[in-house]
């Protein structure tokens, strides 16, 4: 099968999925791409049950809770950032990606991810903004998109999660991405009823745009 | 011998400086080519960094947690376990993380020279290391390893770095011994901040040893010639003094008679109340009844927002940079002997940095302090997301007039209040430093009831 550079294998799994899985699945697509570095890229598009995640630099300072008794389960991750929440409603989006096809830095491709979801917010007609010196994504100071990667080789692992509807209370238990002074958000508090199912194509196809990449879907 | 360097990755066009997160790989481990050995982040992003060639991680220049720039050797792999061994033999080992020499004035007057604890989060400059054993920094191929830094003081000081032995990591020449080589003091005196005695007076120089160079009396996270990265703290407070320029702010400024006051505490000590305590009570009884000094702007710009208690937050320097502001939560309706005690943890836990997010972010009003460092005046920033921010210096005894001609002598002190004047205008900080004067002056012993 003829496939060009551009080409992404698109997985999205059904029903909230647990961390572990998907953390496997992408681990997964990252050993094929340093396999071989001329492969498709993968791009998952899901939602996980409830839990936490820690970058590998993460301080644990920013748990209210007592790691060895978390109200979900929680993983120390290869990333960066500090610690986030996951859960059904936030739209999580990993791109598998060799970054050398996308400029091979690792600023610009934050910056990139933070543009997808500003896209999707465009389309929403939405006023989403950018924090000077912080990555991720606010509305009218709320912060609704946590943005966090990890790469081998310039293939990337981890990426971008999106508060569509999801209930913000497990929130509560954390500073999230360390910052204690801003809020978290998300879209259906500006536009009531919006749901993930809505927000899948917006976000993939914004996703596509940004990094001209045909999503085949899996089968 | 073949010694390859790992150096500091550039994972961005951007990028400047990157930490490492952690080392994948002991010193003596078995490196395979293109197998990870560290993990490097700059800003939301990780990247593994992987060896080009096969062999052995013989040193870890840079520990985890600690930063570099771009460029910078932070490693070395050499090609047999014989080389290892050798290089180890004559190396002490690498510290596990990266140590600071950050010494509390307060708790170890004048012992600068003591290396304390590192302390958990922050990291700092591998020249900082305390290391115990000296070790020749030139390897079997002469080749010297030596900081940047001291390859320049060096040049500048005629020394010859391949006679020296190097105090650092590995044997690695640090800017300390090039100092030492030349009989220059080498070591750099930290003096915390904090509500400790002042230390502005003299007699600070115990440490300075012989002395040839003044020592530093005041604080520093860097020597001379070093750029060092803000910690978490710091840009935390950073992001937040730069978004305060966004709000339109005055100042009003007030003299208070504290005579009355002064005499108060003096009989309140004893039973552990301090001035924070008495002096945030004093001001949040005023806001009470000042509730719009105590209202704040809207995140959104749109309204005035009324919180519905009066908690007074106090700004408190942290001795490995940054600020915070513990809460003393309706300090109006709370006992001035409760909220003594309440201070009193609220520090203790702000320093070994137990706080709880809501215990230091829901101030409602801040209160600064540096009478203890006997400033006579001085204003402050106001924190986003509050209305005012009292700035406070020292009382001393002043001449005082009256209006009927008589002259006593009384203690002062300038306070000043910065507002943002979306909420707060000048007659409503006026009336409310008017009431604040007027109960220190007359009633002070009212903030015992």
């Amino acid at each position: 099968m003829a496939r060009s550079t551009g080409d992404a294998i698109l997985l999205e799994p059904s029903g909230p999925v647990p961390f572990e899985t998907a953390w496997q699945q992408q681990r997964e697509q990252q050993q094929r791409l340093l396999d071989d570095p001329q492969g498709p890229a993968a791009v998952l598009l899901l939602e996980h049950q409830p839990c936490y995640t820690l970058g590998r630099g993460a301080d644990p300072a920013f748990l209210r809770f007592d790691p060895r008794r978390p109200p979900h389960p929680l993983f120390r991750i290869d990333r960066g950032g500090e610690v986030t929440h996951h859960c059904p409603g936030q739209l999580v989006l990993y791109p598998v990606l060799n970054l050398q096809r996308h400029g091979a830095d690792l600023h610009t491709y934050l910056r990139a991810l933070e543009q997808v979801v500003l896209d999707v917010l465009t389309v929403l007609a939405l006023p989403g903004e950018r924090s000077t010196g912080q990555t991720g994504v606010w509305l009218e100071g709320r912060k609704v998109a946590a943005i966090g990667v990890g790469a081998r080789r310039w293939i990337s692992q981890h990426g971008l999660a999106l508060n569509v509807d999801c209930d913000l209370s497990g929130f509560a238990a954390i500073v999230p991405c360390g910052i204690a002074d801003r809020p978290v958000g998300r879209l259906s508090d500006w536009i009531p009823g919006l749901t993930t199912t809505k927000v899948r194509p917006l976000l993939l196809h914004a996703l596509a745009r940004r990094f001209a990449l045909q999503l085949l879907p899996c089968d | 011998m073949a010694t390859h360097d790992i150096f500091m990755p550039a994972l961005s066009s951007t990028m400047t400086e990157g930490k490492v997160v952690e080392w994948l790989k002991k010193p003596g481990d078995r490196v395979e080519r293109g197998e990870s050995v560290l993990v490097v982040e700059s800003d939301k992003a990780d990247m593994d960094v992987e060896s080009f060639q096969e062999g052995y991680l013989a040193a870890v220049i840079v520990a985890a947690g600690g930063s570099a720039p771009v460029g910078d050797t932070i490693g070395l792999i050499v090609e047999t376990e014989a080389e290892i061994a050798e290089v180890q033999a004559k190396a002490p080992k690498a510290p596990a993380s990266a140590p600071a020499s950050v010494v509390p004035a307060a708790e170890v007057p004048a012992a600068a020279a003591v290396p304390v604890a590192p302390p958990p989060v922050v990291p700092a400059p591998p020249a900082a290391a305390p290391v115990a054993v000296a070790a020749p920094a030139s390897s079997a191929s002469g080749r010297v390893v030596a900081s940047p830094r001291a390859k320049k003081l060096a040049g500048q000081l005629g020394v010859d770095l391949g006679v020296l032995r190097g105090s650092g990591p590995h044997g690695r020449i640090q800017a300390d011994d090039v100092l030492a080589a030349k009989g220059q003091p080498n070591t750099v005196p930290w003096v915390a901040e904090g509500p400790g005695p002042a230390v502005v007076s003299g007699g600070n120089g115990a440490s300075a040893g012989n002395g040839s160079a003044p020592a530093p009396a005041g604080n520093a996270f860097g020597r001379p010639g070093e750029s060092v990265t803000f910690n978490t703290l710091q840009n935390a407070v950073n992001r937040n003094m730069v978004a305060s320029l966004a709000v339109p702010t005055f100042r009003v400024g007030y003299t208070i008679t504290t005579t009355r006051l002064d005499a108060f505490y003096k009989q309140v000590k004893g039973k552990g109340v301090t001035m924070t305590a008495l002096l945030a009570k004093a001001v949040a009884v005023t806001l009470a009844r000042h509730p719009q000094v105590n209202a704040a702007t809207s995140a959104d710009g749109t309204a005035m927002v009324y919180p519905a208690s009066i908690n007074v937050a106090v700004a408190v320097a942290m001795e490995d940079g940054g600020l915070i502001t513990p809460v003393l939560a309706s300090a109006d309706r709370t006992d001035i002997y409760e909220l003594a005690r309440n201070w009193a943890d609220l520090v203790a836990r702000a320093r070994s940095k137990q706080l709880q997010p809501d215990e230091y972010s829901t101030g409602t009003f801040t209160l600064s302090n540096l009478g203890m460092f006997g400033v006579d005046r001085f204003d402050a920033i106001l924190p986003p997301g509050t209305g005012a921010i009292l700035a406070v210096a020292g009382s001393r005894p002043t001449v005082v007039a009256s209006k009927d001609g008589s002259i006593r002598v009384a203690n002062q002190m300038q306070v000043n209040l910065t507002c943002d004047h979306r909420v707060i205008y000048g007659a409503d900080a006026a009336a409310f430093l008017k009431d604040l004067a007027q109960l220190i002056d007359t009633n002070p012993e009212s903030l015992a009831l």
